[in-house]
């Protein structure tokens, strides 16, 4: 399949916690399109996390395999993996995550910097990527100057401005209240509808509404995998 | 692209040494305590030495030693005669002293012998003055003035009178305020007239330093009491002739005169400047030794702190490490961003130790006769010192962070 960017064969996640042998993830096996709109859900537990942290290279399968656009990440060592999530991952966390000494467009800069780009073009890159999510006049901004929304946007200008193939997100509207949250479905669906491959998290069922495509994992398996709306 | 990361770890750094003051400045404290001991030693020594050289160079460039003997610094012995081998070498006599004065290339000779003995002066006593006893031509062979009154003459030292020469410093201290020409002092229980004021040139053993006093060597051997044996010539070639060519002259003419034979080696000792510079390289080097010792002290306790220090800064941001991962850093990326906040850290504290060593070396040169000055390579030696301390323990604190998985730092609350 040419056109997938994720690809994932009888992948499995196992834990030792303490003497509890934990089974994360059961031979998850499945694929991602190019400019697909994903939402993965379940019940505490059920290994949406692993998953999500699985194909963001933050974490390495114990068994399967994992391809991200044709490379198989599931071989690759810690460096290389720094450069995957560099280039081809853009997280977007429940709780922000944004450097709190740093302004906006520090923040947003700081994927750029460890990809090694010169300092006018991390400007360029992260004053665009914050206007995309309509920060351009937050950019001089700290994290404790703006509101949970902003501070949302900001991360998401972040995962947007190296470029990703796949944009994560865990959670991203479970620190704000429902207008916020409506505020930000919205950016994620007019990133989804420019091209942008976008996987999420969350347990909320409105949330999972605005998505192509429904996963639902329960016991580190997949439970479910359906189509919600007609694809847009 | 790296240098911003240096900037962006500097700036890091600042921010937590900030908000943890307390913590920081203990830290700081111990990095600093070091750079201050090696900018201060530095600048002493330097300043000691600038005033030696100065001080030999005004007693005439030219000026050697013919002494006993000379150990040259720390050498112990040639092993001929255990741990004693001066024993082997008779000691200077004042007709050897005359015997070089009549060589054609020596200008001068003075005899000179030292100790330190009881000086009063009405209610006055003091128990330890240095003194000498020199030959009429002291003050033009070994330098300085005569500011009041005058040296005492050779009809004095012939006749071994009870006169003495006395420099500023024991002026002050016996007659402070007062003309002390013509002064009646007792030196070793016997009288003394003071006939002159002598000050020293050099800054470092004169003016605010040591009281001191000169009388004719005739009268110094009658009345002092001293460890006999350790006269020693202070010889001033001719101008027409080079140190080399005096010195020459001298020791075939106390070979001669001693009856050595070609192969005997000398029994005395020929002491240029150079030779002199030679053991006070020693001396200094000692000093070096001491205080390189006594920093590296600090800076390991400054080192200790900035381990301290630095593991609680990489548990407090755990998760920002976290983030930084996901964001794309790499092990060695994280690794170099908490050895620049270590470095950052400690090099603080050697600007702070170097400023107050700075001021110390100020207050020396104030409150002293030492002329203290701080030398370029101790500046440079001090903050590289404290770069590489806070690098070496940030080691430890920098690999945990760097090797902090990234799933269990973005959980850490």
């Amino acid at each position: 399949m040419p056109d997938c960017v994720i690809q994932t064969r009888e992948l499995s996640r196992e834990y030792q916690l303490g003497s509890e042998h934990i089974h994360a993830l059961r031979d998850v096996s499945f694929a991602i399109r190019r400019n697909e709109y994903v939402v993965i859900m379940g019940p505490s537990g059920s290994g949406k996390s692993t998953l999500l942290n699985v194909i963001g290279c933050l974490d390495s399968p114990t068994g399967g395999e994992y391809w991200l656009n044709g490379q198989e990440v599931s071989r690759m060592g810690d460096l290389a993996l720094a450069r995957v999530r560099n280039r081809e991952i853009g997280f977007v966390f429940q709780t922000f995550n944004l450097l709190p000494r740093a302004t906006a467009l520090h923040n947003v800069e700081l994927p750029l910097v460890y990809g090694g780009h010169s300092a006018r073009e991390r400007r360029l890159r992260a004053t665009e990527a914050l206007a995309r999510v309509g920060l351009a006049d937050r950019m001089d901004h700290r994290p404790n100057e703006l509101s949970g929304g902003q501070r949302q946007r900001v991360a998401i200008a972040r995962a947007l401005v190296s470029r990703p193939s796949i944009l994560l997100a865990d959670e991203p509207t479970g620190n704000l209240d429902s207008a916020t949250s409506q505020e930000i479905m919205q950016v994620f669906h007019r990133l989804h509808a420019d091209g942008q491959t976008i996987v999420l998290v969350t347990h909320e069922l409105d949330i999972a509404a605005h998505a192509q495509r429904v996963v639902t994992l329960r016991d580190g398996r997949i439970a479910s995998d359906e189509r919600t709306r007609s694809a847009a | 692209m790296s240098l911003y990361r240096v900037f962006e770890g500097v700036g890091i750094a600042f921010a937590s040494i900030w908000s943890n003051k307390v913590r920081a400045s203990l830290t700081i404290m111990g990095i600093g305590i070091g750079v201050t001991v090696v900018i201060g030693m530095a600048s002493a020594i330097t300043g000691i030495n600038r005033s030696v050289t100065e001080m030999l160079e005004t007693a005439g460039p030219k000026t050697f030693f013919v002494v006993r003997y000379w150990s040259g610094g720390i050498t112990i012995s040639d092993g001929s005669d255990e741990l004693s081998p001066w024993r082997r070498n008779p000691w200077m006599t004042v007709e050897e002293g005359e015997m070089l004065r009549n060589l054609p290339l020596i200008r001068d000779v003075t005899l000179q012998e030292g100790t330190s003995g009881p000086v009063s002066y009405e209610s006055i006593n003091l128990s330890s003055v240095s003194m000498a006893g020199f030959s009429p031509s002291w003050v033009f062979v070994t330098g300085g003035e005569i500011r009041a009154g005058r040296n005492f003459t050779q009809l004095e030292y012939a006749a071994s009178a009870r006169v003495a020469v006395i420099n500023d410093k024991l002026a002050e201290t016996l007659f402070p305020g007062l003309d002390p020409i013509g002064r009646r002092i007792k030196i070793f229980g016997q009288p003394f007239e003071v006939v002159g004021l002598h000050v020293e040139a050099a800054s470092l053993f004169g003016g605010g330093g040591d009281s001191r006093l000169a009388m004719p060597h005739t009268t110094f051997t009658k009345v002092a009491d001293y460890w006999k044996g350790w006269m020693d010539l202070v010889v001033m070639p001719i101008e027409d002739a080079t140190v080399m060519e005096a010195q020459d002259q001298v020791i075939s003419a106390m070979r001669s005169s001693r009856g050595l034979k070609p192969k005997d080696e000398n029994n005395f000792a020929v002491v240029t400047q150079d030779r002199f510079l030679e053991m006070w390289d020693n001396v200094t080097q000692v000093f070096f030794l001491v205080m390189f010792a006594l920093s590296g002290v600090a800076l390991m306790v400054g080192g200790v702190g900035v381990v301290a220090i630095m593991l609680i800064s990489v548990t407090e941001r755990t998760r920002e490490i976290g983030v930084r991962k996901a964001l794309g850093a790499t092990r060695r990326e994280i690794m170099f961003q908490f050895l620049v906040e270590a470095a950052t850290l400690t090099l603080v504290g050697g600007a702070i130790g170097l400023t107050v060593g700075a001021l110390l070396a100020g207050g020396v040169r104030k409150f002293t006769p030492i002329p203290a000055t701080i030398p370029l390579w101790s500046v440079a030696l001090a903050l590289f010192a404290s770069i590489i301390t806070g690098v070496f323990f940030g080691l430890y604190p920098a690999h945990r962070a760097a090797k902090l998985d990234p799933v269990e730092a973005l959980r850490y609350e």
